[in-house]
C-alpha cells in the first residue's frame, strides 16, 4: 500500500513528467504527495553567492509548488512541499526517509558521459541510497 | 578611450566565461573566476604580452579593490550578534585558536622550512589563518545545523577567526606612525556612531529610487578604506568591522542587503577574483610544487592541532569535533585578499603569491572533491559508514541511468 509518495522536482520538463506520474499514482492509492526541491549551492561557496542562490531558489520553488498544489487539489490529493539545500541526491533521500515515503518518483537529466563523470548522476545516487523503491522517468 | 572600452570588454568576457564554467561544473563563480584569470594570463601573456590584460591599470585595480571591500562588508554583515552573545565563550575560544594555530604555525613553517623572509612568513601565516563562513554555513544548511546551538556557535567562531585574520592583515604590516593613530582613533569614533546614526538616517531617507542607502554605505566603505590605506593598513579591515558593527541593523534588512548584492555582484567581485587569478604564475607552481604541498599540509595540520582539542574542551563529540575542524580549514575570499595585499605591497613575490593562492584554493576544493568522489549521504554516515555498498532498491541497473 502506497501512503506517501515523494516527487523530486526541479522545474525541468523531466521533473514535470515525474510529478504527473506521482500525482497519478497518489490519486489511485489515495496517497499523500510530497514534492521536494533542492537548492544546490556552488562549491566552495562564498557568502554573497550563497545568499543570492538561496533567495532565488526559494522564489523559484514557491512559484512552482503553488502550481503543483493547485493540480493536486483538483485531483483530490493531499499535497505538501519542501525546499532543501545541499546535494540533490542526499537531500531527496533524506526527505524521503524523514517522511517515511513508500516511493520516490524523479526524472533524469540525461547527462553526457563527461558531465556524469564530473558531477555524478543524481538519479543513480538516489537509487543507490534510498530506503524505498525509486521510479526514474526518462 | 577606445583601449579602455576594449579592455573592459575583455574582462567582462572573461567574467562571462567564468560564469558559464561555474554553471557547467557547479563550482562557485569566485573559484571559476580565479582559475579563468590564471589561465587567461597564461595564454594571453604567452601570445600578446604580459601587460595585455591590464591587471595593473588603475581603473581595474579600483574595481577589483571595490569588489574586495564590498565582499568583506557583506561577509561582516552576516554576523548574528545575538547568537554571538549567547555563545561567546566557545565561539571566541574556537575562533581565536582557529586563527592563531595556523597563523603562528604556517608563519613558522614558511620561515624555517621554506626560508621565506620574516614579513613574507607573517603574511603566509595571515593568508593561511582564514576560514570560510560561507562554506561552513552551506554545510550547516545542508545538515539543518544552522538553527542548532552547535551550528550557531561554529558560525560565530568563524567570524572571530576571520576577524583575527583581518586585524592581523590590517595591523601587522602597518608602519605605526601618527597616521596609524589617526586611523585607529577615527575608526573608534565612526564605529561608535554608526549603529546609532545609520538606522535613523535610513528611516528618514530610505526607499528612494536613487539607492540612497547604497551611496551612504559606499561612502563609508570607500572613505574608511581610503584612510586605512593612507595609514599603511588595508581597506578590507574597516569594511569587515563596519559590516560587523552594522550587522544588527543593515544586516537584518534583507531587502537592502539583496539590493546591495544586485548592485555589486555582477560587476565588482569578478574584477577582484579574475585579477587575483591573473597574478598566479603557473610556471612558478610547476617549478616548485613542494612549497605549495608544504603550505597545504601546514594549514591542514595546524588547523587540526589547534581546533580539534578546543572542541574537546567544550565536550563536543568526536564526530562534531572532527567536522568542526574540517569545516574551519577552508577559506577563499580572505585568503586571496591577504595574498594580494602581500603582492601589491612587495611583501611577497609572484612565486610566493602563487603558492599561497594555490593553497587557499586547494584548502577549499580538495575536501569537496574528496566528498564528491566518495559520495555518501552525510546524514547517513554514523549509521552506515561501515556498511558495504548496498544493492539499489529499485529494479534495474543504476549504470543505465
Amino acid at each position: 500500500m502506497l501512503k506517501t509518495i515523494v516527487v523530486a522536482f526541479d522545474g525541468s520538463e523531466q521533473s514535470h513528467k515525474a510529478f504527473s506520474l506521482g500525482l497519478e499514482i497518489a490519486a489511485r492509492f489515495q496517497a499523500t504527495l510530497l514534492a521536494v526541491g533542492v537548492v544546490r549551492l556552488p562549491e566552495p561557496a562564498i557568502s554573497i553567492e550563497v545568499e543570492a542562490l538561496l533567495d532565488r531558489g526559494k522564489e523559484h520553488f514557491a512559484e512552482e509548488f503553488s502550481r503543483l498544489r493547485e493540480e493536486s487539489e483538483k485531483r483530490g490529493v493531499v499535497f505538501d512541499s519542501h525546499v532543501a539545500v545541499g546535494h540533490p541526491a542526499e537531500q531527496i533521500v533524506r526527505y524521503a526517509e524523514d517522511n517515511h515515503a513508500n516511493l520516490i518518483v524523479m526524472g533524469r537529466r540525461g547527462l553526457t558521459r563527461a558531465t556524469r563523470w564530473i558531477l555524478g548522476s543524481v538519479s543513480e545516487r538516489v537509487l543507490r541510497y534510498a530506503h524505498c523503491p525509486v521510479t526514474v522517468i526518462k | 578611450m577606445a583601449e579602455v572600452w576594449l579592455l573592459a570588454a575583455v574582462w567582462v568576457g572573461l567574467a562571462l566565461i567564468a560564469v558559464l564554467l561555474a554553471i557547467k561544473l557547479r563550482i562557485s563563480t569566485a573559484l571559476s573566476e580565479i582559475v579563468v584569470g590564471t589561465v587567461a594570463q597564461l595564454i594571453i601573456g604567452a601570445t600578446a604580452g604580459t601587460a595585455f590584460l591590464g591587471a595593473q591599470q588603475p581603473w581595474v585595480s579600483f574595481l577589483a579593490g571595490a569588489g574586495a571591500i564590498v565582499l568583506t562588508f557583506l561577509a561582516g554583515c552576516e554576523l548574528d550578534p545575538q547568537v554571538f552573545l549567547a555563545r561567546w565563550k566557545d565561539a571566541t575560544l574556537i575562533g581565536l585558536v582557529g586563527f592563531l594555530a595556523p597563523f603562528l604555525g604556517c608563519a613558522t613553517i614558511a620561515y624555517y622550512v621554506l626560508h621565506w623572509s620574516p614579513s613574507a612568513s607573517w603574511l603566509a601565516g595571515v593568508a593561511m589563518s582564514t576560514t570560510s563562513v560561507a562554506v561552513v554555513y552551506a554545510v550547516m544548511l545542508e545538515l539543518g545545523l544552522n538553527t542548532t546551538s552547535f551550528g550557531k556557535a561554529i558560525l560565530a567562531a568563524c567570524f572571530v577567526n576571520d576577524l583575527g585574520t583581518v586585524i592581523a592583515l590590517g595591523l601587522i604590516f602597518a608602519p605605526f606612525t601618527y597616521k596609524t593613530g589617526v586611523f585607529v582613533g577615527l575608526s573608534a569614533v565612526v564605529f561608535a556612531i554608526l549603529p546609532w546614526l545609520t538606522p535613523r538616517f535610513f528611516h528618514r531617507y530610505s526607499n528612494r529610487v536613487s539607492e540612497l542607502e547604497a551611496k551612504y554605505l559606499l561612502l563609508l566603505l570607500f572613505g574608511m578604506g581610503g584612510i586605512a590605506t593612507w595609514s599603511g593598513s588595508e581597506a578590507v579591515l574597516p569594511a569587515y568591522l563596519i559590516g560587523m558593527v552594522l550587522a544588527s541593523t543593515v544586516g537584518k534588512d534583507h531587502i537592502l542587503i539583496r539590493r546591495l548584492r544586485t548592485l555589486t555582484f555582477g560587476l565588482l567581485p569578478p574584477f577582484y577574483f579574475i585579477r587575483a587569478g591573473s597574478f598566479v604564475s603557473i610556471p612558478a607552481l610547476v617549478a616548485a610544487p613542494l612549497a605549495f604541498i608544504i603550505l597545504f599540509l601546514a594549514k591542514s595540520l595546524t588547523k587540526f592541532v589547534g581546533v580539534f582539542p578546543v572542541t574537546k574542551l567544550f565536550r563536543y563529540g568526536k564526530e562534531e569535533g572532527l567536522y568542526t575542524t574540517m569545516l574551519m580549514s577552508t577559506g577563499l575570499t580572505f585568503g586571496t585578499i591577504s595574498a594580494l595585499f602581500g603582492l601589491s605591497h612587495g611583501i611577497i613575490d609572484q612565486a610566493q603569491y602563487s603558492y599561497l593562492v594555490a593553497t587557499v584554493i586547494a584548502s577549499a576544493v580538495i575536501p569537496t572533491v574528496i566528498a564528491n568522489a566518495f559520495f555518501l549521504p552525510r546524514h547517513l554516515l554514523p549509521e552506515r559508514i561501515a556498511e558495504p555498498d548496498r544493492e539499489p532498491a529499485a529494479v534495474g541497473s543504476p549504470e543505465a541511468l
